[in-house]
């Protein structure tokens, strides 16, 4: 008997409310992936408030205005660990063998506990947006900006959230996950994140603009600071897409893997 | 067509050299309560595995529900129902949240699901519990609830996997009667234990299993009956300890026994024990404890395996 397609939708939403509850009652994991990007942001302001006057920065009224971008993808970044560390947790405890034990969908699994940390890192986007507001932080490109920058943060979770699946799914261990985020902040820190690609050299330079997060962070960027165009709608909102399909394809290959190592 | 609920034939599961269950052949029977015996690590969870699709067997078949395993594993996941020892409850979420997530995994329509869930927190004494979060549930509140949770589609056949390790006496005994309650039901039990009271109380038959083969299969009064002589069990000094050995031989078979006893299968049964006291004086051995038990299941495990399970930690184990 074959499982219908409402029945998976069904477990599939199930699935995604037990994730997004389980992120919203550990306040000690949510807390810092909102606090951290912050205080980056307010640290960054007082200490690179001169920089903007760089040549290579773009026309900012304040580095903060620069930086809202950077200071969103970081967060994303943040917070989209957690749900691959609780589907490692799941694996460790148990609970991903209760579910393999009832007919539940495998990819329902996998997708459900990704909605979680997907739908958390939207609403970081938000929270983002509007803890800046207040400093005179706005996106110029207006609701449509807002909008594309909210759901660049749902994508973005998704695609690094599927990455972190395929180690969870591989080590079974939450602290593998935990231990791989380091490189995803490398990551950052080697992309156009906080200061622009014009004003770097070297390899760094080089790093910067191989680096797709570079493009995604300028994306939001050219949104919050120029407005509405094409190229940043399709930068902050294709790239992401586009790296998520990647690491969705990689996360249910490591599903399979494992369903079938069993 | 043999159409018990569980049967499995020369099913196998190796883990590369480690043989964690080695070909075993079993029928449990409608409206049985099976009980599958054997210490940690004889291939009991193994099996358990294997017959609700968590693992799919090395070679041998298995039919679960009039399913097989392997291929109709979806078939056999929706006719069975199981609580495993270590699938853990999600902490972060109420009793109440968790059935109603495993009624919409089992498609239970969303009208019928608040009744279910209902009547089996009502049924497993969690009411009161319902919507506080698992975080704050005591050993037994878990496991009371995780049988709840495999009960949700009222399946005929239910797996525990060491349903009560870890128990206080008095959780033990509650869940043992829901158990002998959902088999009065019509529900066809198989759960594994380490326990040979829970065993020999719940069981109707029993397989106990040793480095992953079943070494004796039947209901509990025939296995105990076919040890045969009860066993004299004393303790001496050390020093004394061959040479007690040596009399007691005389009397029967030499039994295992936990460490500092002797034991021995006393042919003739009671009526002896004043023979060996006898015996033992005589070879001026002192004697520090003496006690004479009725074949147990503990006797039945000893005469299969060599060992006892009371206190098995020091059997070899088999994966």
């Amino acid at each position: 008997m074959r499982r219908k397609p409402a029945d998976t939708v069904r477990q599939f939403v199930a699935l995604s409310r037990r994730s997004t509850l389980a992120i919203f009652r550990q306040p000690a994991l949510v807390g810092p992936s909102l606090i951290f990007p912050l205080f980056f942001a307010a640290l960054g302001s007082s200490s690179f408030s001169r920089a903007i006057s760089l040549p290579g920065f773009p026309k900012v009224d304040s580095y903060l205005q620069f930086t809202l971008a950077g200071t969103v993808t970081q967060g994303v970044l943040f917070g989209s660990v957690t749900g691959a560390a609780a589907l490692a947790t799941d694996i460790e405890e148990g609970f991903f063998d209760r579910l393999l034990a009832a007919p539940t969908s495998r990819t329902s699994i996998l997708f459900g506990r990704l909605a979680g940390s997907s739908l958390f890192g939207a609403l970081q986007a938000l929270i983002f947006l509007l803890a800046l507001l207040p400093f005179g932080v706005t996106v110029q490109a207006g609701l449509l900006g807002y909008v594309s920058i909210v759901v660049a943060g749902f994508i973005t979770a998704f695609a690094v959230g599927a990455l972190m699946s395929v180690v969870a799914l591989k080590t079974g261990s939450a602290e593998a996950v935990q231990g791989t985020f380091p490189v995803l902040f490398i990551l950052l820190f080697l992309s156009s994140a906080f200061f622009p690609r014009e004003t770097m050299s070297g390899a760094y330079r080089h790093i910067a603009d191989f680096n797709p997060i570079s493009y995604m962070v300028e994306g939001q960027r050219s949104l919050s600071i120029d407005g509405v165009s094409l190229v940043a709608i399709t930068q902050t909102l294709v790239i992401p897409a586009g790296i998520a399909v990647l690491t969705t394809m990689l996360a249910l290959r490591q599903l399979s893997v494992r369903l079938a190592a069993r | 067509m043999n159409n018990a609920p569980i049967i499995a034939e020369q099913l196998a599961r190796h883990f590369g050299d480690v043989k964690a269950v080695d070909g075993i052949n079993l029928t449990v029977n409608q409206g049985e309560i099976f009980g599958f015996l054997g210490p940690n690590g004889a291939g009991k969870s193994t099996a358990v595995r294997m017959l609700t699709t968590l693992l799919r067997p090395t070679s041998g078949t298995a039919r679960v529900a009039g399913y097989d395993v392997v291929k109709q594993a979806d078939e056999v996941r929706r006719n069975i129902g199981v609580a495993l020892q270590d699938a853990a409850i999600d902490p972060l979420m109420t009793g109440y949240e968790l059935l109603e997530l495993q009624a919409v995994l089992y498609g239970i329509a969303a009208t019928k699901m608040k009744q279910r869930a209902n009547e089996l927190l009502e049924r497993v004494g969690l009411t009161a519990a319902a919507d506080r979060r698992v975080a704050t549930y005591s050993g037994g509140m878990r496991r009371r609830l995780d049988l709840a949770l495999s009960l949700i589609h009222q399946p005929a056949v239910l797996f525990l996997d060491e349903p009560t390790t870890g128990l206080d006496p008095m959780s033990r005994l509650t869940l043992w009667e829901e158990v002998r309650r959902l088999n009065r039901e019509g529900t066809t039990v198989m759960l594994t234990t380490q326990y040979l009271e829970e065993a020999d109380q719940l069981a109707d038959r029993i397989a106990i299993i040793d480095h992953g083969k079943i070494v004796r299969e039947g209901k509990p009064s025939e296995l105990k009956r076919s040890v045969g002589d009860p066993t004299l069990l004393i303790n001496v000094s050390r020093e004394h300890s061959d040479a007690a050995r040596s009399v007691l031989a005389r009397f029967g078979d030499m039994r295992p026994t936990a460490e500092g006893t002797l034991g021995v299968g006393l042919r003739g049964g009671a009526e002896r024990v004043a023979e060996v006291v006898r015996a033992l004086d005589e070879a001026k051995l002192v004697v520090e404890h003496l006690e004479l038990n009725q074949p147990s299941l503990d006797d039945v495990f000893a005469e299969a395996t060599g060992y006892r399970l009371e206190g098995a930690d020091n059997a070899p184990q088999a994966g």
